[in-house]
């Protein structure tokens, strides 16, 4: 009666909605960040930056700075030979070396005894600069005759695209000769566009655009580094991917990679601006110039004026549809600015455009163009908040143009399985129609025209309900793993998966069912790059989908092991063994069995001839699995100031399987209010010169608790085909739908369509004004 | 510059430090005094990360000078559950599954501890407002609040 049988899905694994392990130490503030780090001898490191966003170095002079007591080194570009005046990435500008491209680009480093003698010895460096034009307006830059940002040569860095999407790259060209401040474009097209928009009864034609905001993680970027007296580089980093630093690293201070070894240590917060190397380099350099350990931390004006944020994105869109309804032509442009450095994640916005609805016809170019600004980096989904909020608002009003339902006309035109994306790729299975089926059936989208109809009635402002969808096509990356049965009976999981959001207790959910055996006997462990397996980025939605496959894959070779070492002790075939609670036994036959602990004792007892249980998996990948999520907002503005009051927001979200589905709900509710940030409130503003003008937290105005309702949280489970247990990547879908929701309900409420973000009051109420006067 | 010999109690414990007359008290708990629970985030007071309670109140101890804790009481997260057990707060956070990253919530705690004192029984808007100048970038609040309030639910009715 095998039916009968325990099997391994029964165990305490997955599904189970249970906080982390590391939750007390968290609570209690004992888990210490790079900056809480403090050995002995230690130094702390300052930079000092430019003040400039484009200008020559004439001259720098460190003496002064030098004579300081406690100042233990000062460096400058001439005293780190590797560096190269074409920086081929941000990281490897280490230190501006005759031009600098943007405020904030460190010019010379200084490691002292304490901080505020670092601080000190800044005052006293000299440079003098020849201040240059620069290329503040991306599309000023994109024009001949800009001022040139990056050297001239200087090839396009792609590698981002590539570490963060599964998205094969459109095809991308190096720019025309005289607009030196394009580095990549990109085009996607479909037949013939300017006949099929001939043929379209409505064309709507609008420009959305939303500015650089900053990935926002609460603990700056902090790096401690270390040599020994072997030439061995140890860094204790604030990254999302240890291998990743290791090797960049490596590569800027032209090193081997196994003179380096890096640390990860808690990560307070990346989403995607801690994937690069920022600091690690230069702080790497300090520590060997003085032989001493070296701490950096960023202070947050320089995190906002000198980190590598999100890019500006414009976005062209223009769209045909016949009075039917049927979808005729597409024609968009996608302008992403990176600002100094070249690095976007640019192919993968163009193909969204044209690839979420079946549009027939379309012609898609995208640019990257550089600025004399901070280089961006990714920041979760990079750049599909920006596209989604085109693709749905432009969705919304083609469906009021033709007075349909906007979520019919959506599912009309929905892509699915097979369906050819814009870049010829075809679509994997994924749950976008589920997503937006689930959540027109929400009470909220269903009562909208009562909502609606309480406008000024009661005290109450402009009211209005919208609900967009947003999705991502999550990275893949090989990754490694170990699972081992320790004497106890217990497992040890072993990857290099930082972990930022709760991913360790996934990971060891999956193992535990994988195996047969329950949570609370497995231990996961996040070790070093000298002991960990390789180990893919924290990053692009992929930690449970691949490193969990690499530990499913692990944990079942672990379990074959084991099987077959208790099929030789038994004398019983290892298809007729099960793990119960804790024991290996034989189906049908009571009684008969040996312990997990038992195994283990032998794998580690001397002269054993049983060999330690150890499984093994290191997986690379192939298939990817699309995520989508829909995000409804029911919103209040107040026609006087214009300020935006959502009253309840909802996420539904595709999760394939929710591995753990405490941990699921935080990535939709903490995505779901980066979102809502973009829409309502988030921008890095510049002045005509190149300067950041809000250079802090009190300026750039991140949302509180005391600006939001309780996010609701429904999660979908539309299987993932090779994801463990069906599971798909949930990190990045929610920060995708919410400028479009809020558009979309601002639209309902006052309206008035708003295409550039935030979507703030001052927006609000001059667009009310507008329809008064 | 000379260094100023600051005396207070540190999680009801008296100290006495050197520091310099332009220590933060943030400066003093981290650097000298090794209490790495409260967190700089920003420097300016804008992301509650540092948030402390001095003479039971909280403040952001990254705008409070050292020496201003001379004689007072200093409350931190490595105090605020007072036996070895953990703070009913914290207790919450944790079976919530509060904690991502992890980098604003001894702030978070030491400010909703705050709320509780002066709000038994809190309103939601209680909580929201009490909590409004801790910053948090990966949790979007929800479960906080959550957390928070059936702590506060949770206690007995005559608090002290």
């Amino acid at each position: 009666m095998p039916t009968a049988m325990k099997t391994t899905r029964e165990v305490k694994g997955v599904g189970l909605a249970i906080p982390r392990p590391d939750g007390p130490e968290k609570v209690t503030g004992g888990t210490e960040y790079v900056a809480d780090l403090k050995p002995k001898g230690m130094l702390h490191a300052k930079l000092l930056r430019s003040p400039h966003a484009h200008a020559r170095i004439k001259r720098i002079d460190t003496s002064k700075a030098k004579a300081l007591p406690g100042v233990r080194a000062i460096l400058t570009a001439r005293d780190i030979p590797t560096l190269k005046r074409k920086a081929p990435t941000r990281a490897h500008a280490v230190l501006a070396i005759d031009r600098v491209v943007f405020v904030g680009q460190p010019v010379a480093a200084v490691a002292a005894d304490e901080l505020a003698i670092a601080e000190e010895a800044l005052d006293l460096i000299e440079v003098e600069y020849e201040v240059l034009p620069a290329a503040v307006d991306p599309l000023a830059s994109m024009q001949p005759g800009a001022p040139p940002v990056a050297e001239a040569g200087t090839e396009a860095d792609t590698s981002e695209a590539l570490a963060h999407s599964g998205v094969a790259a459109a095809k991308s060209e190096a720019g025309p000769p005289k607009a030196v401040n394009i580095a990549q474009q990109a085009k996607l097209q479909r037949g013939d566009v300017a006949k099929a928009f001939a043929e379209s009864d409505v064309v709507i034609e609008k420009t959305y655009r939303v500015p650089m905001v900053h990935q926002g993680y609460l603990e700056p970027h902090a790096v401690l580094a270390q040599w020994d007296r072997n030439g061995l580089l140890t860094l204790w980093a604030s990254t999302q991917g240890s291998f990743n630093t290791r090797s960049e690293v490596a590569d800027i201070l032209g090193l081997e990679e196994n003179q380096v070894r890096v640390v990860p240590v808690e990560c307070g917060g990346g989403f995607g601006g801690k994937i690069r190397a920022l600091c690690e380099p230069i702080t790497a350099a300090l520590a060997r110039a003085t032989g001493r350990p070296v701490r950096y931390v960023m202070t947050r004006r320089e995190e906002l004026e000198a980190g590598n944020p999100a890019p500006q994105v414009i976005i062209k869109l223009k769209t045909g549809v016949k009075r039917d309804g049927t979808l005729m032509a597409l024609e968009g442009e996608t302008i992403v600015e990176s600002g100094a450095f070249s690095g976007a994640v640019l192919t993968m916005g163009a193909v969204f455009l044209a690839s979420v609805y079946k549009w027939p016809t379309f012609e898609v170019r995208g640019f990257e163009v550089l600025t004399h600004k901070p280089s961006i980096a990714a920041y979760r989904a990079p750049t599909a908040p920006h596209t989604f909020f085109a693709v749905d608002s432009q969705m919304e009003l083609l469906a009021r143009a033709l007075g349909v339902d906007a979520v019919e006309f959506r599912l009309r035109h929905l892509m699915a399985e097979g369906d050819p994306m814009a870049n010829g790729q075809k679509w994997q299975s994924n749950g976008a129609r589920q997503v937006l089926e689930r959540i027109a059936e929400h009470p909220l989208w269903k009562n909208r025209a009562a909502w609606s109809a309480t406008s000024g009635q009661d005290g109450h402002g402009l009211c209005g309900t919208g609900l967009a969808l947003g999705g991502w096509i999550p990275g893949l990356q090989p990754t490694g793993a170990t699972v081992r049965l320790n004497p106890d009976g217990s497992l040890g999981v072993l990857t290099g998966q930082v972990d930022i959001a709760g991913t360790n207790i996934a990971l060891a959910q999956i193992a535990a069912s994988a195996y047969g055996i329950d949570l609370d006997k497995v231990r996961i462990t996040t070790g070093d790059t000298d002991v960990a397996p390789m180990t893919g980025l924290s990053a692009g939605s992929k930690t449970i989908y691949t490193v969990g496959t690499a530990v499913l894959e692990a944990a079942r070779d672990a379990r074959r092991q084991t099987l077959e070492i208790a099929a030789g002790e038994m004398e019983a075939a290892v298809e007729d063994l099960e793990i119960e609670e804790g024991r290996v036994v034989v189906r049908g036959v009571p009684g008969k069995g040996v312990t997990l602990a038992s195994i283990g004792k032998k794998g580690n007892l001397y002269m054993s001839k049983v060999p330690p249980v150890l499984g093994v998996s290191h997986p690379a990948f192939a298939v990817q699995a699309p995520a989508f999520a829909a995000e409804l907002a029911r919103i209040e503005v107040d026609p006087d100031t214009g300020e935006t009051t959502i009253h309840d927001f909802v996420v539904v979200q595709d999760a394939g399987k929710a591995i753990n589905p405490l941990g699921v709900e935080g990535q939709m509710q903490g995505g779901a209010v980066q979102s809502i940030g973009i829409a309502l409130t988030e921008a890095m503003t510049f002045d005509a010169s190149g300067r950041l003008t809000n250079p802090s937290l009190l300026d750039y105005r991140k949302l509180t608790a005391a600006d939001l309702p309780n996010i609701e949280t429904i999660i979908v489970e539309v299987p993932a085909p090779a994801g463990p247990f069906g599971a798909r990547g949930v990190g990045e879908p929610p920060i995708v739908p919410a400028p479009a929701a809020l558009a979309n309900a601002v639209h309902d409420a006052i309206g008035v369509r708003l295409t550039e973000l935030p979507l703030s009051p001052e927006r609000i109420a001059l667009a009310l004004a507008a329809t008064r006067a | 510059m000379r260094k100023h010999a600051l005396g207070c109690t540190v999680n009801d414990e008296p100290v006495e430090v050197l520091v310099q007359p332009y220590d933060t008290l943030l400066d003093a708990l981290r650097e000298e005094l090794r209490l790495t629970g409260p967190k700089e985030g920003c420097g300016t007071g804008d992301c509650g990360a540092c948030t402390v309670h001095l003479d039971g109140k909280p403040v952001a101890s990254c705008l409070v000078l050292a020496m201003q804790a001379r004689g007072r009481a200093v409350r931190t997260i490595e105090g605020l559950a007072k036996s070895g057990d953990l703070h009913p707060l914290q207790d919450a956070f944790v079976r919530h599954g509060v904690p991502q990253c992890g980098f604003c919530i001894p702030g978070v705690l030491m400010a909703a501890a705050a709320v509780l004192a002066d709000h038994p029984r809190p309103t939601e808007a209680q909580i929201r407002y009490g909590i409004a100048g801790n910053l948090c970038r990966c949790t979007g609040y929800t479960k906080m609040i959550t957390a928070i309030a059936e702590a506060a639910a949770a206690a007995p009715a005559a608090r002290s």
